[in-house]
């Protein structure tokens, strides 16, 4: 650029400059070249997959999956997978997972949005409702499905820094002082919706003769404490990870796993009193080709199969045949576990528990 | 700069020191760390990371996004360019700063009302329904917000050039005998040759590392419409911090190149005209 500000056509350099810009020119064609060339080379590694180069095994079928966020590597590495080899044993016919995982909110609203999932894995049922209202699904019509369409369990946790210098052991203990609690959004997350019920429900089952106002100094004290809200519950994990605040409230799944091999930056405390998370399968039918029912039809039957139950408690979830729960060692023991079930069920929690005391009454006290 | 004594090059020291000083946090060792953090664990993993069918995917999805946005954004800025520079019309400054809004709009802005006008609540979108069409959540749909929110650039690199260019030169080709075409092709086009190559270049690396508004329409499927961006994004989240770096350090390698040939040759490709 200095030589283009320098070289101005005088008379004096003219000569030189003319065979400058002809040299220059050679220059250009080449440069032109090259980058022509880098960029058809980009271009080519681009489309690579898609060529049609001979040998290679025509596409197979696919299959649209959506699940919440602490689902996609049991889902991804085991579950699918294991269903993919089945089919492929039984018809001959190969097939592939395209899948996505966000918060069950996110998730909820993408389906509402029309994307072109064929099945979703909600941890709310709540979502399901709301599938339901918005006229994706029919109503209640995972209610139908095996053990009312919840596929499997986790229990709600807390996880410490290491050696628990804080001594936390239950909800009631994040309530003092000077403890930072990190905390998934209940506006996106289901975890969070789960976890505002077992910080309710812990306190709530402990003073059987009170039980609203416990849940609410529960909730209240657990609230003023929360000092990041992620997206999703694996985003709060992340961010946990990455070294922020002292506690954070999960699924037991998403962390059981790294405490057992000693990769988790923390340790998990099981409080005595806990929710068990039950998480709902939906299928959504206009994204189905009649085509394709079968296939969707045979992969929910599997996720129910003692084979598929067995991959999801090697990977960290409780199994709804209790029987299987065994083969994982390393699940913690709770004195005291409820389901929602036990509050009446998650359109009554939502409103009484969710929407009346946490967003009514708890965020007014907090001033968020 | 070439022709500085030596004593104000002493005098440079200073402030120069002090600005890196300032910049060192600010811009220059983020850069770093992601390569840093990419090679951390060696180049074996590195490699494992990136050569992961999900991101092999999302790198190549995200570059063909960028090719299809880069051509079609080239040729519709141009065109708009030329309709722009050559009549005289009521409403024309309206309808240019109209024109040039996408890089003001925030971007999820764009992602949520491209997803109200074309999904299945939207006005498009209800039209498009019977037909079986909907191009949310699928590669169309990222390609429409790539194309919305590169827009400008197109348009700010040739306007200008436009502008400078005489009627004359192409009144005095019409007289030669030239076609219309033959004066866009040998009059035109070698004026805005620059103009061209940087406007590309930049709507390609703007594709490139879209994040906003493809977040809100892409529906983030993995092979299927999960761009190189989002797959950093979400494997950051899940805490595959090894598997989000190596893409973010090819995505950033590839920027620098971009921007490389950027600076290294449009100007002298602009001033080509003389």
């Amino acid at each position: 650029m200095a030589f283009q500000g320098k070289a101005r056509p005088g008379v004096s350099v003219g000569i030189v400059f003319a065979a400058m810009a002809n040299d220059s020119d050679l220059g250009a064609r080449l440069r032109g070249g090259l980058i022509l060339a880098a960029g058809a080379a980009l271009l080519l590694y681009a489309l690579w997959p898609w060529l049609p180069v001979p040998g290679r095994p025509a596409r197979p079928r696919t299959v649209v999956f959506y699940g919440f966020s602490i689902l996609g590597e049991a889902m991804n590495q085991a579950v699918l997978p294991e269903f993919a080899r089945q089919w492929r044993q039984q018809t001959g016919e190969r097939i592939e997972f395209v899948t996505s995982f966000a918060g069950s909110g996110t998730i909820t609203n993408q389906l509402i949005m029309g994307v072109p999932a064929q099945a979703a894995l909600l941890s709310l049922e709540l979502d399901a409702e709301r599938l339901a209202k918005a006229g994706v699904i029919p109503a209640g019509s995972w209610r139908r499905l095996p053990h009312g369409g919840v596929v499997n369990r986790t229990p709600f946790v807390l996880v410490v820094r290491k050696g628990n210098p804080l001594r936390i052991h239950d909800f009631a203990d994040l309530a003092r002082p000077g403890v930072r609690v990190i905390h998934p959004d209940p506006l996106t997350s289901g975890g969070a919706n789960w976890a505002l019920l077992a910080e309710y429900g812990s306190a709530a089952r402990r003073f059987p003769d009170r039980p609203r106002e416990a849940g609410f100094q529960s909730l209240l004290g657990v609230w003023r404490h929360v000092t990041a809200q992620a997206a999703s519950a694996r985003a709060a994990r992340t961010q946990f990870e990455n070294g922020f605040g002292d506690v954070l409230v999960t699924y037991e799944q998403d962390v059981i796993k790294d405490a057992a091999k000693g990769t988790l930056p923390g340790e998990i405390v099981y409080p005595p009193s806990t929710v068990l998370s039950e998480h709902t399968l939906v299928i959504v039918d206009h994204n189905i080709e009649p085509s394709e029912r079968p296939l969707i039809d045979a992969l929910v039957a599997f996720l129910w199969s003692e084979r598929a139950q067995a991959l999801f408690v090697q990977n960290g979830f409780r199994s709804v045949d209790e029987r299987l729960n065994a083969a994982n060692p390393h699940f913690g023991v709770i004195r005291d576990p409820f389901l929602v079930g036990d509050f009446g069920g998650w359109q009554r929690v939502k409103k009484e528990i969710v929407d009346g005391i946490w967003k009514d009454r708890v965020l007014k006290e907090v001033g968020r | 700069m070439i022709g500085n004594a030596p004593g104000q090059r002493s005098r440079a020291a200073i402030p120069v020191g002090l600005l890196v000083l300032v910049l060192l946090p600010l811009i220059l060792m983020p850069i770093a760390a992601v390569f840093v953090f990419a090679l951390k664990g060696g180049p074996g993993e590195f490699w494992r990371a990136f050569t992961t069918e999900d991101a092999q995917f999302a790198l190549r999805f995200s570059l063909l996004i960028a090719f299809f946005t880069a051509v079609i954004n080239a040729v519709l800025g141009t065109w708009a360019a030329s309709v722009l520079s050559k009549y005289r019309f009521r409403g024309e400054r309206p309808l240019a700063i109209a024109i040039n809004l996408p890089v003001a709009i925030p971007t999820v802005v764009v992602g949520t009302s491209l997803l109200l006008l074309w999904g299945p609540i939207g006005l498009f979108g209800k039209m498009l329904e019977p037909l079986g069409l909907q191009p949310m959540f699928t590669p169309a749909g990222v390609l429409l917000a790539h194309l919305f929110v590169t827009f400008p650039y197109m348009l700010g690199s040739v306007k200008p050039l436009l502008d400078e260019l005489e009627v004359t030169y192409e009144e005095a080709a019409y007289t030669l005998g030239a076609g219309k075409w033959q004066t866009f092709r040998y009059v035109i086009l070698p004026a805005l040759r620059g103009g061209l190559f940087s406007g590309t270049l930049l709507t390609f690396a703007h594709s490139l590392g879209e994040f906003g508004a493809t977040v809100m329409v892409s529906g983030n499927l993995r092979l299927r419409t999960q761009t190189a961006p989002l797959y950093i994004f979400a494997q950051f989240e899940a805490g595959h911090v090894a598997e989000a770096n190596a893409v973010a350090a090819v995505l950033a390698a590839l920027s620098f190149v971009i921007f490389f040939f950027l600076l290294r040759y449009s100007g002298g490709a602009g001033n080509a005209k003389r």
